[in-house]
């Protein structure tokens, strides 16, 4: 947490200092693309993300430099795939290396991945299924009559993406998609940003209608239709904030396709839109700080007595990418605390408290169990950074001098002492009067 | 007449004489007994033993650094997580708060010393406080030589030694001298019939309360003696002082140990003690009255009135124990009677290995000869038959049964032995080392009757035996006085024996006897007893030592290189030495005091991967490690303890674990090609066996405990990975994976990682259930 | 796996046609017989109708005396007894539940079938069909475990409440035998030590009675007698007499080490208390040169039986 806070501060320090970058995570990106692609028809994407402060480095996927990583420190803090027909990868950039790089814990490297319907068995088919996503057999792009530009290309579609505050800077409008879609798994971390359109399917464009005959006679199975499947799906990974995007198209960022048939798209902004999201620019939360403590104290301790009247604090900042500044986040309302041993003992709201921008704060009080608990916030909603904090205290018993001292319900017991006492006493007394006076007799 | 005439001396002198030489010899005994317990040290290090004294170490530096007060509040929040342990109301202190005070006090001196030699040499020390107790209670049972000869026993004796050799910092290293000097003292206090000896065999009791478990044998021997006397119609106002002080003042004093408590008024274990002090007071009652009271009807209806008392007492016991008012027998101690119990409902119990009976070679090799000197020594009990030979007749009636039943209790079996084999063997020299003959009935009846027989120290047979070494301080001492006085009243007496040459003869058996138990002491415990087991040794072929230091080998491992708070998974076995060595919370110790928590790590250990996955993570474990002895042959491990753990999970969830999927179709505990898919799918089997094969390059693995051929391929993991294996792989830890980072399962995830493709899915159609 | 069902439903249709057996008319059989159906191979697979809305619980046993099956005899009762307590229950649920018996001798190919080759086996068969069909873990067909419970009826009934539709209403019959002949036996051990106090007394009060007792009961313990009796270690073996190992021995091994040790400790004795009361001194010489013999040749025997037990052990005397 602290090295994650510390990084984070670097970051923005050395953002603040340069220029302003809009993302939080830093303005390195590396482009990799295919060697055949011709980096020049997609300028217009490019002069985006440069305006935005973002550094682009291209690299050729036939070309081993420059290296995503070195020492395991990663040297981007984004990586752009704009490799669908590549076949193999170098090492630092396989499957493998780039799960690795995205799901680090402490500096992920967050990735937009672009495909292609043309794309044969590209790796990242297979990197896909991963994520949870799969996609249909190759050369079977999006078909759809109905939305199509033009009857003749039914693969060009004119899509309208939903208007979200995660993607600012797209207000609505056409987007030109021309690409494949995928099916999606029921996995959590998937977020959808843009569904195909009902009326749409994945077939060879030469011979739909085959597909469709053939899908006919088995009763729908197999058949890739429908508005289940997902054009453009974003992924944030479990811990660390790393965030991925699928995108079924390259063509959407294609200068070209800034304009149909001399009418403007929306395509330049929704793709610089997606990329502020994918590149941890909207939506990015943190938590600052955590505190707990007694009501009566004003500092903590690292164990608490059962019944004790705990508080418990948390701080959480959102990003703000038009000034470049974390600031204090009071909007989550539905946040929670839990208080666990193997199971929770306590579920309680965390609630903003008023006048304090940022801060939550919920009060409680401890079970009546000792054992080793933990102040769970999990905080997960999609789109938007998931919010992790475990704090581990004890729970201890009472001390041996703090239970009640005198109790009303062991008075016989005081009394039986105390009469047992004062009898001995009296036996004493008169037992040495008693011997005297035998002397005495013996004596005479 | 006298077989060899003898120096006079004043009685002054032989006094003085006699008991400069009893001191020095109690003196080179407690030598002897401490010097034999340090081959431990000498063979090895100064080093905390086993399982449970690494807890009492732990314990007493706690107790060292923080002050008693402290340690008496302690919640050790790294014990049992994540229940943690209130360890403060959950100990014995006696052991701690010892060596606390010893630890204070050499420092008060100024004398730098470590804690933890303190806490290595505490049991050494006290034994030789041991050998003196008993050579008191000896003392009372006949005279000082037998005391001199039960001290030594005591001293050497094997079946003491192996727990209180150097570095066993056990409650046993206190508490056999606490037993030794309460009973003592419950014997002079009995003889004396003092309230203040009754009071101070109290406070010795109260001290044993604090210090071990087995108390329960005190607080049962006792009354069981003032019991058998009263049957015996030897009831005394002696006995009546004696054990009312005992009992009241003893009772009140172990209730304030926290983890005792209520203990002594509300469970059976204490009953007896109670029900005895009631029978003592009714017969103390109906004697009085009977004294002031001559008319005999009354009498008659005294006597009626105290067995319908005695009835109703015990009937009001029995009812309360009914009622559950007061608690059972406890397990431990019910299992001490039902010897099946134990296997059957408390798995736990019965797994521990010295919980087990005892075979007739531990018996031999825990006390040598003094096993057959042991019912001689009964015999002469019963010849003389005063309170206190009642008192060690029942001692060792009780204490054979205990120690046939359990192997630990050897330990309270032991001085007892020791003691009647001292009072058969010091009359075996009495008798021979007397130099009165009788009056010969064949020399024509010429009666001498021997005079100066007091006089007669020492003739070339005990010159001989002092070159002996420590059998020659027993045995020297043990002539001197005894003949002093006995000599006397026998010299006119017509039984003795004849001729020097059947002295020498049954003397030098003796002395032969003695020396073979004193080698055989020392054998038995430089091989078989002070070994710390935590540093194993072995014999390479060429006959040098090789030492197995793989244990703390890796505990420092996980000490150095883990996050403070990462935590352990274990076997309960391990539990200490983790927490102790390594300094890193642990699931599950020694303290096995919640079947739960343990068998929910038997699950773990029993269950696939998959299945023990969220059962690691809900309790936050980050490491595993398992003992694994199949390289070098370490007979040990895990596998071989693995039955416990899948029974003990089996008594927990008998519908998720069967202990019969792991065996064989034919019944056959097996790890080879034949193990059971149950067996081989377990985390243990996994972990045990993970990359085993690749020793042996090749070649078919081979396990050197179970003597099995492993199969050809070895076990995979997914959930897990190997992050230390020790040198000769006995220690084996294992570091268990996070989850995945995309969600996926952990076995897909690796199957990623190794470059494996993933089978593609398609969609699934949502009109097929209305075509079905 | 429907077509495997269709073929059961044919087989036990078949038979079903053969005998005509209804639930009725098991219910008739396990009234007549206190619980216990008994059953033959027609029966058997009537009883176990895969489409059967009943749950069955069937011990195949070998009662015979040919066979020699004790375990057999001995978990007969209590499978009887706790079948009978079952039969007590309100027949709505009783009738859900059968418990019948197939002996060998009646249906040696049900157990060809099953391929069961020893006897007792208590197999629990679940209702597949109808109402009383169970959630999914009481559901499977499985053996009763008597390494786990053993042959107690009380183990039995508790085990088997856990698939029964109620629970077995068993209750262990207090039996009064014991008390009844220990109350009688008290009474008149009373009466009789009444009169015969002044023997008995003589008896009771000998010092030298209670000695023997309680030395024979040392010397017992510990050459391992309890080591034997909870382990069950046989006697002996056919083919030796001493078990190998330090742990570990037989039966046969606690009356030579009781002997040894008894043998030694009354040579101790005799040279204490009996040699020195012989007036004679040539046969006091002869007996002390005796004992002493007698102890070191003893002792020689028992350290090289320990050498047996113990291999390392480096001493050794005469032998």
């Amino acid at each position: 947490m602290q090295q994650r806070l510390l990084s984070w501060l670097a970051i923005t320090l050395t953002v603040l200092a340069s220029a302003w970058a809009r993302s939080s995570a830093g303005d390195k990106v590396l482009v990799v693309s295919d060697a055949k692609l011709e980096a020049a028809e997609y300028s217009q994407f490019w002069d985006g993300l440069k305006n935005r402060g973002y550094e682009l480095t291209f690299r050729k996927t036939s070309e081993e430099a420059p290296a995503t990583s070195s020492f395991d420190v990663p040297s981007f803090s984004h990586i752009i795939v704009f490799a669908p027909s590549t076949k193999t990868y170098p090492a630092d950039i396989s499957p493998q290396s780039l799960v690795h790089l995205l799901s680090d814990p402490t500096q992920p490297t967050n990735i937009l991945f672009v495909l292609q319907p043309s794309t044969p068995s590209s790796p990242l088919r297979d990197l896909g299924r991963e994520f949870g996503i799969s996609f249909p057999p190759p050369a079977t792009p999006l078909i759809d009559y109905f939305n199509a530009v033009s009857p003749s290309n039914a693969t060009s579609l004119l899509l309208t993406p939903p208007v979200t505050p995660h993607t600012p800077g797209f207000n609505g409008g056409d987007v030109l998609y021309s690409g494949v879609a995928h099916l999606r798994s029921n996995n959590p971390l998937l977020v959808d940003f843009l569904n195909a359109p009902p009326t749409s399917f994945s077939a060879d464009p030469l011979e739909p209608a085959d597909v469709i005959v053939e899908v006919a006679a088995s009763g729908g199975e197999g058949f890739w239709a429908g508005g289940r499947m997902g054009l453009v799906t974003g992924f944030e990974v479990l811990r660390g904030g790393g965030r991925a995007t699928w995108v079924g198209s390259l063509d959407l960022f294609r200068n070209a396709a800034t304009a149909i048939n001399g009418k403007p798209t929306a395509n330049n902004a929704y793709a610089l839109a997606l990329a502020s999201w994918t590149f941890q620019e909207t939506s990015v939360l943190r938590i600052d700080s955590v505190e707990h403590r007694r009501i009566s104290e004003s500092s903590p301790r690292d164990q608490y007595r059962i019944k004790d009247d705990l508080i418990y604090r948390i701080h959480v900042s959102a990003y703000n990418p038009a000034t470049g500044e974390w600031e204090p986040t009071s909007q989550i309302d539905d946040m929670q605390l839990e208080f666990t041993m193997l199971d929770p003992h306590i579920r309680t709201a965390l609630s903003p408290v008023q006048g304090e921008k940022g801060w939550y704060e919920t009060k409680f009080r401890a079970p009546d169990r000792h054992g080793v608990f933990k102040f769970i916030v999990d905080w997960r909603r999609k789109r938007y950074t998931a919010l992790h904090s475990s704090t581990t205290v004890s729970v201890v018993p009472f001390r041996h001098n703090e239970y009640p001292r005198f109790l009303s319900s062991a008075w016989p017991y005081y009394l039986g002492a105390l009469s047992t006492s004062a009898a001995f006493v009296l036996f004493c007394a008169l037992w040495l009067l008693g011997g005297n006076e035998e002397e005495k007799k013996k004596t005479q | 007449m006298t077989i060899l005439k003898l120096p006079t001396f004043a009685p002054s002198t032989l006094t003085n004489a006699a008991s400069l030489i009893r001191i020095l010899a109690l003196a080179f005994i407690a030598g002897a007994a401490i010097s034999s317990r340090l081959f431990a040290v000498i063979n090895f290090e100064s080093i905390i033993h086993e399982f449970d004294p690494w807890f009492n170490y732990r314990a007493t530096r706690v107790l060292a650094s923080q002050g008693f007060t402290e340690f008496w509040n302690w919640f050790d929040p790294t014990a049992w997580y994540p229940l943690g342990r209130v360890v403060g109301g959950t100990i014995y202190p006696g052991l701690m708060a010892t060596s606390g005070v010893i630890y204070n006090i050499l420092h008060a001196l100024h004398l730098p010393v470590d804690i933890r030699n303190v806490c290595v040499l505490l049991a050494p020390g006290f034994s030789g406080l041991t050998a003196w107790a008993t050579y008191m209670l000896t003392k009372e049972l006949k005279d000082e030589s037998a005391g001199l000869l039960a001290a030594i026993f005591i001293g050497i004796a094997p079946g003491y030694i192996s727990r209180s050799v150097a570095g066993s910092y056990d409650n046993e290293a206190i508490a056999i001298f606490l037993l030794m000097i309460t009973f003592y003292i419950w014997i002079r206090a009995l003889k004396d019939g003092s309230v203040l000896y009754g009071t101070l065999a109290a406070v010795f009791y109260f001290y044993m309360v604090a210090a071990w478990g087995g108390y329960a044998f005190i607080t049962n021997m006792i009354p069981l003696h003032a019991f058998v006397l009263l049957l015996m119609g030897r009831f005394s106002h002696r006995l009546y002082s004696a054990y009312s002080a005992w009992y009241a003042v003893g009772t009140l004093a172990s209730m304030q140990v926290p983890f005792v408590g209520f203990q002594p008024v509300l469970t059976s274990e204490h009953m007896a003690a109670l029900g005895v002090f009631g029978l003592l007071q009714l017969v103390a009652f109906v004697e009085t009255i009977r004294n002031l009271l001559a008319s005999k009807q009354f009498q008659l209806m005294l006597r009626w009135f105290l067995i319908a008392a005695g009835v109703a007492g015990g009937l009001i016991i029995v009812g309360l124990t009914v009622t559950k008012t007061i608690a059972p027998w406890t397990g431990r101690f019910y299992s001490l009677w039902d010897t099946g119990y134990a296997k059957k409902y408390i798995p736990i119990i019965a797994s521990v290995s010295e919980h087990q009976p005892t075979a007739w070679p531990a018996f031999f090799m825990d006390l040598h000869m003094l096993i057959f000197l042991f019912p001689a020594g009964v015999v002469l009990c019963f010849k003389e038959l005063r309170e206190e030979h009642v008192f060690v007749i029942i001692y060792s009636v009780m204490a054979s049964y205990f120690a046939g039943v359990m192997v630990r209790l050897m330990l309270t079996l032991t001085p007892v032995v020791c003691m009647t084999a001292a009072i058969a063997l010091s009359s075996l020299l009495d008798t021979y080392l007397n130099v009165d003959e009788p009056a010969n009935p064949d020399a024509n009846g010429v009666k001498e009757t021997a005079t100066s027989g007091a006089e007669t120290p020492v003739d070339g047979t005990i010159s001989k035996k002092k070159k002996k070494g420590v059998a020659a301080a027993a045995a020297a001492a043990a002539v001197t006085p005894s003949i002093a006085t006995k000599a006397k009243g026998r010299s006119s007496a017509e039984n003795g024996i004849f001729g020097i040459d059947t002295r020498i003869l049954v003397i030098g058996n003796a002395i032969f006897m003695l020396v073979m138990f004193v080698l055989h002491c020392t054998w038995v415990t430089s091989t078989a007893y002070s070994s710390p087991s935590v540093v194993l040794a072995s014999r390479r072929p060429d006959g040098s030592q090789n030492i197995i230091d793989d244990f703390r080998e890796a505990y420092y491992w996980l000490r150095q290189n883990t996050p403070q708070d990462s935590v352990v998974m274990s076997w309960w076995d391990y539990g200490y030495q983790i927490a102790g060595m390594a300094d890193r919370p642990t699931l599950v110790d020694n303290n096995t005091w919640n079947n739960t928590h343990i068998a929910t790590v038997g699950k773990a250990m029993s269950s696939p991967e998959e299945i023990s996955y969220p059962i690691l993570r809900k309790h936050d474990v980050d490491y595993i490690l398992v003992i694994f002895g199949g390289l070098i042959g370490y007979s040990g491990d895990d596998v071989n303890k693995f039955l416990w753990m899948v029974r003990i999970a089996q008594g927990v969830w008998p519908d998720e674990i069967k202990e019969s999927n792991y065996f064989t179709p034919r019944g056959e505990y097996k790890v080879d090609d034949q193990a059971s898919e149950a067996m081989k799918n377990s985390l243990m089997y996994k972990m045990s066996y993970y990359r085993f094969n690749d020793l042996f390059s090749g070649a078919p693995a081979f396990d050197r405990v179970r003597n099995q051929q492993m199969p050809k391929e070895g076990p995979k993991l997914d959930y897990i990975e190997e992050a230390f294996t020790s040198e000769n792989w006995i220690v084996r830890i294992y570091k268990v994976k996070k989850e995945d980072p995309l969600g996926r399962d952990l076995k897909t995830a690796h199957a990623f990682d190794g470059g494996k493709r993933r089978k593609p899915s398609k969609p699934i159609s949502r009109r097929k259930a209305l075509a079905a | 796996m429907r077509l495997l069902y269709g073929v059961l439903l044919l087989v036990a249709s078949l038979s079903a046609a053969v005998a005509q057996v209804t639930h009725a008319e098991l219910v008739r059989l396990a009234a007549a017989n206190n619980g216990v159906i008994k059953l033959n191979p027609v029966l058997y697979d009537a009883l176990t109708a895969p489409n059967r809305q009943w749950s069955a619980a069937i011990q195949f046993t070998a009662l015979s005396p040919q066979f020699k099956c004790s375990p057999c005899s001995d978990f007969n009762p209590s499978f009887k007894s706790v079948a009978k307590a079952w039969s007590k229950v309100h027949s709505a649920e009783r009738d859900q539940h059968f418990f019948a018996t197939l002996d060998f001798l009646e249906g040696q190919d049900v157990f060809k079938r099953l391929g069961l080759s020893s006897a007792p086996v208590l197999q629990f068969f679940p209702a597949l069909e109808g109402p009383s069909v169970r959630p999914n873990p009481q559901r499977l067909e499985f053996s009763y475990d008597f390494s786990r419970h053993g042959f107690d009826a009380e183990e039995l009934a508790k085990d088997l409440s856990n698939h029964t539709p109620i629970p077995i209403p068993y209750t262990a019959p207090f039996n009064w035998q014991p008390w009844f002949f220990g109350f009688t036996f008290l009474v008149l051990s009373l009466v009789a030590g009444r009169f015969a106090w002044i023997y008995l007394r003589e008896i009771i009060s000998n010092r030298w009675l209670w000695a023997a007792a309680t030395v024979g009961l040392t010397l017992v313990m510990t050459s391992g007698y309890m080591f034997v009796q909870i382990r069950g270690m046989p006697y002996a073996q056919h083919n030796s007499m001493i078990a190998g190992g330090f742990q570990n021995q037989f039966g046969i091994e606690v009356n030579l080490v009781a002997a040894l040790y008894g043998l030694l400790g009354a040579s101790y004795l005799a040279l204490i208390l009996l040699v020195p009361r012989i007036p004679s001194p040539i046969r006091q010489r002869a007996s002390v040169y005796l004992w002493t013999g007698i102890l070191f040749v003893l002792f020689s025997i028992l350290i090289s039986f320990f050498r047996i037990k113990n291999g390392g052990y480096p001493f050794k005397l005469l032998l």
